[in-house]
């Protein structure tokens, strides 16, 4: 026994200075995380097989970041979450509040949207703007699709698993809810398949946090779908908001609890308009090209 | 400046139909005081309600001069406050001194080095300073516990509460805990829920007996003890006059009771004859009491 008792106290380091610290340290249990290894390393080298000639249609490459980022990045935030919850009593009575532990929590989503935006840069280098393989879109249009296939559900992924962790006990639900969306986007998908001029069924397809844009039809053609992808990205940047949101409510009380509830009334319907100018925008029907 | 004292009044908690603290008053100032009651006494819920864990249902907590129910106040309580609840889960994968140091960053410790020497300091006080890079779950459970209270350390809090310290933590560390905590009481409340008696009539001046959720007695250890004086004899068989006998490992029989025979074989009592003499013999546990909702 050689250790001393002298009081040691910091002084009460300012909020913002523990959220960094914080934030630092939930980033590098992040990164470290097997599954966000495993998620790294799929979305490279599905990346990088997909520079190959052969491709001829962006649908066949552009799936996989959304789902290792995106959905595996999710599973990965909601293990995350959950993972402090055993030490609860103890961490509940420290002086950093629930509320900007979550907030550092979400802070962790950067890495993914990084990596999201670094695959994005290595898309367009393999399949430059212009290139045959994104069907009738203007190329401005062409960016707006992969950005909303790509580097979007990168950051919304990980924050949806956030708002699970904070709010669902079970222990597998990320990976379900993973299930739910991946069945749901190929139902939607399959759909417009069979209706590809249909107003609902662009809605219905772009009612998700994850749309496909365009269809190789046979060896030459591609049909770009209905929808706006502007739009689209906003109502997914909309879905980003609400996961932020509901993830911050946890534990929030007084004032910051009154203004979640207020933006949470907000932001909803901004998101609906959002998909609805998203299923209503774009190509009036599907062209191919 | 921040002085180390709290205070309840009137003080209640319900859990639904269930009343685990009524009509609890209580002045603490520093010092380690213990806290003894049957399980589901309340123990537990006060302790919790201490360390802003959980508010009341009834009456004003004040700790360090601050309400715990106004938020930037629950704070500035937490900045003082170490707390080691009854039971702590670890997120798996962490050894000992990540956990320590992920809990010194949430209680406000930024400073990298700082923050290393802290948690090497409150390793080294409950004996971990070499298992620090060991993983939590690869230790036995008195090393968990001893995590567990180190985090509980940092910082020398001003108001320092342990629910049972010292379960599955062997006779040398708990001496070795005792002088810790000894220490830390000379500035600092150390409130101390435990069912190891030896370790009440060891370090605390002042003891605290909940039942059922009530304050039963609160004063100088040395004056409960002295409540049972000429109240705990020896005899070859169990006496029908004590509330409770025990065989001892002489073979003899422990008698505690009110009314001690004539020409018995008195004996010193121990904090423990007198805990069983205030409860009436009773070592059953008594559920807490149901009121109408």
């Amino acid at each position: 026994m050689s250790a001393t008792l002298a009081a040691a106290r910091p002084e009460a380091a300012a909020g913002r200075t523990t959220f960094v610290a914080l934030a630092a340290r939930e980033m590098r249990r992040f990164v470290v995380n097997p599954v966000f290894l495993f998620v790294v390393g799929m979305t490279a080298w599905t990346t990088w097989a997909g520079r190959s000639p052969s491709v001829t249609e962006i649908d066949t490459v552009n799936p996989y970041p959304a789902i290792f980022l995106g959905g595996f990045g999710m599973m990965a935030t909601f293990w995350l979450t959950r993972s402090m919850r055993a030490s609860e009593p103890v961490v509940g009575v420290t002086p950093t509040a629930l509320s900007a532990r979550t907030a550092a929590l979400c802070t962790v989503a950067v890495v993914p949207f990084l990596c999201g935006c670094l695959t994005l840069f290595a898309f367009l280098h393999f399949h430059p703007v212009g290139d045959s393989v994104y069907g009738a879109f203007s190329p401005p249009a062409q960016v707006a699709v992969l950005v909303g296939q790509i580097v979007v559900p990168s950051l919304g992924g990980p924050l949806l698993g956030v708002a699970l962790g904070c709010w669902v006990r079970f222990p597998g639900a990320g990976f379900v809810l993973f299930l739910i969306l991946y069945g749901w986007v190929s139902l939607v998908t399959i759909l417009s398949m069979s209706h590809p001029d249909s107003t609902p069924v662009a809605v219905l397809r772009l009612f998700a946090p994850f749309a496909f844009f365009t269809l190789h039809g046979n060896a030459a053609d591609v049909t770009a779908w209905r929808g706006s992808p502007w739009f689209f990205t906003g109502w997914q940047l909309a879905l980003c908001a609400i996961a932020v949101l509901v993830a911050l409510l946890r534990g929030a009380e007084g004032r910051a609890r009154f203004r979640i509830i207020g933006t949470l009334s907000v932001v909803p319907v901004a998101a609906v308009i959002m998909l609805v100018l998203a299923g209503t925008g774009g190509f009036t029907h599907a062209v191919t090209a | 400046m921040l002085t180390a004292s709290i205070s309840l009044r009137d003080v209640g908690r319900r859990f639904g139909a269930t009343r685990a603290l009524a009509d609890v008053d209580l002045d603490l100032k520093p010092g380690v005081i213990g806290l003894l009651g049957p399980n589901g006494a309340g123990k537990t819920t006060l302790l919790r309600l201490l360390a802003t864990a959980l508010p009341p249902t009834q009456g004003q907590v004040s700790v360090l001069g601050l309400d715990p129910e106004v938020p930037a106040e629950r704070t500035g309580i937490r900045r003082q406050l170490g707390y080691l609840p009854q039971e702590v889960g670890f997120p798996r994968g962490f050894t000992a001194f990540a956990f320590v140091d992920y809990i010194a960053l949430l209680k406000e410790w930024t400073e990298p080095a700082a923050r290393h020497a802290e948690v090497r300091r409150v390793l080294d006080l409950v004996g971990l300073s070499d298992l620090g890079p060991k993983r939590i779950r690869a230790m036995s459970g008195g090393q968990r516990r001893r995590v567990a209270l180190a985090q509980a350390l940092l910082g020398s809090p001003l108001v320092l509460i342990l629910d049972e310290p010292t379960t599955g933590v062997d006779p040398e560390q708990r001496v070795t805990l005792r002088t810790v905590l000894a220490e830390i009481a000379r500035t600092s409340i150390v409130v101390l829920s435990t069912h190891q008696t030896e370790d009440v009539a060891a370090l605390c001046e002042r003891v605290i007996v909940l039942d059922r959720g009530r304050v039963r007695y609160d004063g100088p250890v040395t004056d409960l003890v002295g409540q049972a004086a000429g109240r705990v004899w020896l005899a070859d068989e169990p006496d029908p006059a004590a509330s409770v006998s025990w065989r001892t490992g002489t073979g003899r029989y422990r008698n505690v009771g009110v009314h001690a025979r004539d020409g018995v074989e008195h004996v010193e009592p121990s904090l423990e004859d007198a805990y069983l003499l205030l409860r009436g013999g009773s070592p059953e546990s008594k559920p807490a009491e149901e009121v109408a909702s």
